[in-house]
């Protein structure tokens, strides 16, 4: 037993333990006896020694090797148990069926492959390279056992590759390398390409020794290598390839095929900078002759090979691993060698030496960081896991093509707007954040033209992944009727809630078919009887005007561009389209204002009732802006046909000031001002003398008393007088228009002539008149000489009274209040100042 | 996603996130995320004297599903937008299940 140096030799045979079988409790029994007899244990030194370790000791040979092989060899203490068998484990499944095979393999002394390990790998490593193992420890794999003819198969002890999902390996590269070492050392396929070259050197010297091996074509392999291009994970298959290759055909032609294997990460920069110096090092050792110029282009390799990563897989499934052992060991051995190889440099070639290692070293450990995990996932893997995502963002997003703009926008859509309006980000909202999935598809392409300077294989694997993502998109797009993926197992379970929209706490069941027709058929029944407005169906009205006006709003931002190209007909074609759904949508919303509705006695009409609630005036600007002239026309008339039994004139008269409203009224009035009026104000500036002449007379036939009286009626009606006056300033027009005019004025003055005194909000002091002056100098304009004179009689009171209350005010108020009623004083030709 | 879409834009306002234990932390809104998770700076405990513990923490990261409220600023949500934002979910929303049913 050499167990942590301990020597067997001397140890008495005849104590207990030696002679036992191989019992695996045996040391629990007797460590009961021991309980139960502590006199025997304290009588003999060898028993205690025997009993502790000897029960313990009983697979050592398994495990560390045997000591009747490698009795000569010197004992590590950097054991390596698992991680560079398991790298090569499925290797070493099939070795032990070939071997098991081709018995009488002559047993070669061992030494001619083990020993030099250690000269080559201080020439090939170096310090920085913690994890790279050179393979320089005494070879106890622990498969001694298979070599051996007469020792007892163990099935069981060799590593099924299917614990860490690897997948057996095929045939051929497996038995591949296996003959090209010699027989004897084909059991452990722990070793490093070095010593896999060197070995296939002295075979090369030694022509008369007969290569056992039936051969594969080498081009089998290249085209391999071009397959497993850029692949990390079969860097470690490549180096054998590469080996192999470099054994087979022309043996000495090592550096050629080591480069292929290098390529992986640095094609154009490595080479010619690094063999040229490296190779013009002289080379102190007869044996590392050929070692020193491979070392370069070997170096990454081991790197990229990543020898942490199998164990790592190990780890992670719970099987233990001694990363530790084996780096501490290497690296120290490395250093001391490196620095006996320097001590037969040149002054010159070392520092030349250093410089170069020094760099290497940098770039390497630069690669061997980033590479660090290189290998985990096979590219098949990684496909897979990419069109997972993929598919999630596509069922996430929805349609990239269609939703692209509508969907984020939808789905971000208060985000994007504020920020627009707020200038905080200037985007377009024709140009919402892209959709991922076409961003992606985007930098795959972009990514690839980096990826062509990088040879056709580089530039085939983009391509394929593209067409992927290509596909994968497609797929998600055929059916956005299942949008959630039901991928489950291999990866774990996967949520159905993703970054887009997380899971829903609630989730509320719809009616379904039975629902949705319940309330179309609703829907109907309250169209059809329309009669019976309740507030609900008016509120769902303007639900629907809502969700209406908002999708002309996105359609009118996706009008067609203008041709820039100058390819009209295809601008024409697009744009009647795009009128097409215009128009559609149009008649959609008109049919929702229910503007046309029949008007009936007693009832109020639903487009009134629509303008009742507080949403339904805000929309009003929105809807006015997706309606033609004629729609707005129809709409102003209905509103002036109502205006008495608009809320807002019906239940807001001002005849004891604004302070009588309630708070509501107010707000309601406010918006009706703010949303509606502006409205009206901006169609009346196109409007020409016959309508206004209608609008005029439609009020005529009101409640103009009560019209008066409100806010809202007020500035309705100097909103009309005011339109006439400027068309008749800006002169033209048919004369006849203007008689109509005329006439229709004098009657709306007959009306409004009691009312003329009472318009007045509140007290004089409240100073809430200015509209009502307002509406005065728009009737005082408009009216003939002998109207002025009706109308000073009427407003005379107030008009002194507030001349008087002025006196009394600060300067600044007094001016204000003058001025406005100085408004109406000078539209009749008066000024307060006369009154003074 | 309306309400990740809401809280983004106050992201660097001053708001008070009430949690479901009962402490009101106000700080400024520096990040939020699809979970409504919350990040805050310069945080300050409403009831200092009850949550003494809470006087050393400068910031905070919430986990959204432990916020009760969120005091917002009224000055900084824009009322009509949010409306139409929320018709517009509503309307996504019912347009995924009308897909789903036919």
């Amino acid at each position: 037993m050499s167990f942590f140096g301990f020597d067997s030799q001397r140890h008495n045979a005849a104590a207990p333990g030696f002679s036992q079988a191989h019992d695996p409790f045996a040391g629990l029994s007797q460590r009961n006896d021991e309980d139960d007899d502590a006199v025997d244990f304290d009588d003999t030194y060898d028993g205690l020694g025997d009993q502790l370790d000897e029960s313990g000791d009983a697979f050592n040979d398994d495990t560390f090797g045997g000591g009747d092989t490698g009795a000569a060899a010197p004992v590590g203490k950097d054991f390596d148990f698992f991680g560079q068998t398991a790298k090569v484990s499925s290797a070493i499944e099939e070795e032990h069926v070939l071997f098991t095979r081709q018995q009488p393999a002559p047993k070669a002394a061992p030494a001619s492959a083990v020993p030099p390990a250690p000269a080559m790998s201080s020439a090939t490593s170096v310090h920085y390279t913690q994890s790279y193992q050179p393979y320089s420890q005494p070879v106890r794999t622990g498969y001694e056992k298979y070599k051996e003819p007469e020792a007892e198969p163990i099935p069981d002890l060799h590593v099924d590759a299917s614990l860490w999902g690897m997948p057996a390996k095929k045939p051929a590269a497996e038995s591949a390398p296996k003959p090209q070492t010699q027989p004897p050392t084909s059991g452990r396929k722990v070793m490093s390409l070095e010593e896999v070259e060197r070995a296939m050197r002295e075979q090369a010297q030694r022509p008369s020794q007969p290569s056992v091996q039936p051969a594969p074509p080498p081009q089998e392999y290249a085209a391999d290598r071009v397959d497993y291009y850029a692949r990390p994970d079969s860097a470690q298959r490549q180096q054998l390839y590469g080996a192999e290759q470099s054994q087979l055909p022309q043996p000495p032609v090592h550096h050629g095929h080591g480069h292929p294997v290098t390529i992986l990460q640095r094609p154009h920069s490595r080479t010619p900078q690094q063999t040229g110096p490296v190779s013009s090092v002289p080379s102190p050792q007869p044996r590392s002759h050929h070692q020193l110029p491979q070392a370069s282009p070997i170096q990454p390799t081991q790197i990229l090979q990543n020898p942490n990563r199998l164990s790592g897989d190990a780890s992670r499934i719970g099987l233990p691993t001694q990363p530790a052992h084996r780096s501490q060991g290497s690296v120290n051995r490395n250093q001391q060698q490196q620095q006996q190889h320097f001590a037969q440099l040149s002054e010159e070639d070392k520092a030349a030496y250093l410089d170069q290692e020094t760099k290497r070293a940098k770039r390497n450990h630069k690669i061997w960081l980033l590479s660090k995990d290189n290998g985990l996932m096979t590219p098949q893997d990684k496909n897979f896991i990419t069109r997972i995502q993929l598919q999630q963002l596509v069922s996430a997003t929805g349609n990239p093509g269609e939703v692209g703009n509508e969907g984020s926008l939808a789905e971000d859509f208060y985000y994007q707007v504020l920020f627009q309006i707020r200038g905080g980000q200037r985007q377009n909202p024709n140009q919402p954040l892209n959709n991922f999935a076409q961003t992606y598809l985007f930098q795959t392409g972009s990514r690839q033209g980096g990826m062509r300077r990088q040879g056709r294989a580089a530039e085939n694997h983009a391509q394929r992944m593209e067409q992927q993502v290509q596909r994968a998109v497609e797929a998600a797009k055929n059916k956005p009727k299942n949008p959630q993926l039901v991928i489950a197992g291999s990866l774990g379970k996967i949520s159905f809630s993703n970054a887009k929209t997380p899971k829903p706490l609630l989730n509320i069941k719809r009616g379904g078919d039975a629902g949705d027709g319940h309330r179309a058929a609703s829907n109907k029944r309250m169209g059809s009887s329309s009669t019976a407005l309740d507030r609900k169906a008016i509120l769902r009205n303007i639900e629907r005007v809502y969700n209406t006006v908002m999708l002309m709003e996105d359609h009118a931002r996706l009008a067609p561009p203008p041709p820039t190209n100058g390819n009209h007909e295809e601008f024409h074609a697009k744009h009647g389209e795009w009128l097409a759904t215009a128009q559609a949508l149009n008649a959609k919303l008109w049919d929702e204002l229910k503007v046309h509705e029949p008007i009936r006695e007693n009832t109020v009409h639903p487009f009134i009732a629509f303008l009742t609630f507080p949403k339904g005036k805000k929309v009003f600007s929105r809807v006015f802006r997706h309606i033609s002239f004629e729609q707005r026309t129809t709409i102003l008339t209905m509103i002036i046909f109502h205006l008495d039994s608009l809320d807002v004139v019906r239940d807001a008269q001002l005849t004891h000031g604004e302070k009588n409203l309630s708070a509501q009224m107010r707000e309601n009035i406010e918006l009706f001002s703010m949303s509606v009026m502006p409205s009206l104000f901006a169609y009346f500036n196109d409007t020409q003398i016959d309508i206004v002449t209608g609008v005029l007379g439609i009020i005529t036939k009101l409640n103009v008393d009560q019209i008066a009286k409100t806010r809202v009626g007020t500035s309705m009606l100097t909103l009309v007088l005011s339109r006439a006056e400027l068309l008749k300033q800006a002169g033209g027009g048919d004369p006849r228009l203007w008689n109509e005019w005329d006439q229709t004025f004098d009657a709306f003055f007959n009306v409004l002539e009691p009312t003329l005194p009472h318009m007045f909000p509140g007290s004089v002091n409240a100073g809430e008149d200015v509209l009502v002056w307002q509406l005065l100098a728009a009737i005082g304009v408009s009216a003939n000489p002998e109207q002025q004179q009706r109308l000073v009689l009427a407003v005379k009171d107030r008009v002194l009274d507030t001349v008087a209350h002025a006196k009394t005010l600060p300067a600044s108020l007094a001016a204000q209040r003058l001025g406005t009623v100085n408004l109406f004083m000078h539209s009749i030709g008066l000024d307060v100042e006369l009154l003074q | 996603m309306l309400f990740f879409s809401f809280f983004k834009t106050l992201i660097d306002h001053e708001v008070t996130v009430e949690l479901k234990n009962d402490i009101q932390i106000r700080g400024t809104l520096k990040s939020v995320d699809q979970y409504l998770n919350i990040r805050l700076d310069e945080i300050s405990v409403v009831e200092e004297l009850k949550y003494p513990h809470m006087s050393s923490v400068k910031n905070v990261f919430i986990r959204g599903s432990v916020v009760r409220y969120v005091h917002l600023p009224a000055g900084s949500v824009d009322v009509p937008l949010l409306e139409d934002a929320t018709r517009r979910a509503s309307q996504g929303e019912m347009r995924k299940i009308l897909n789903r049913l036919t």
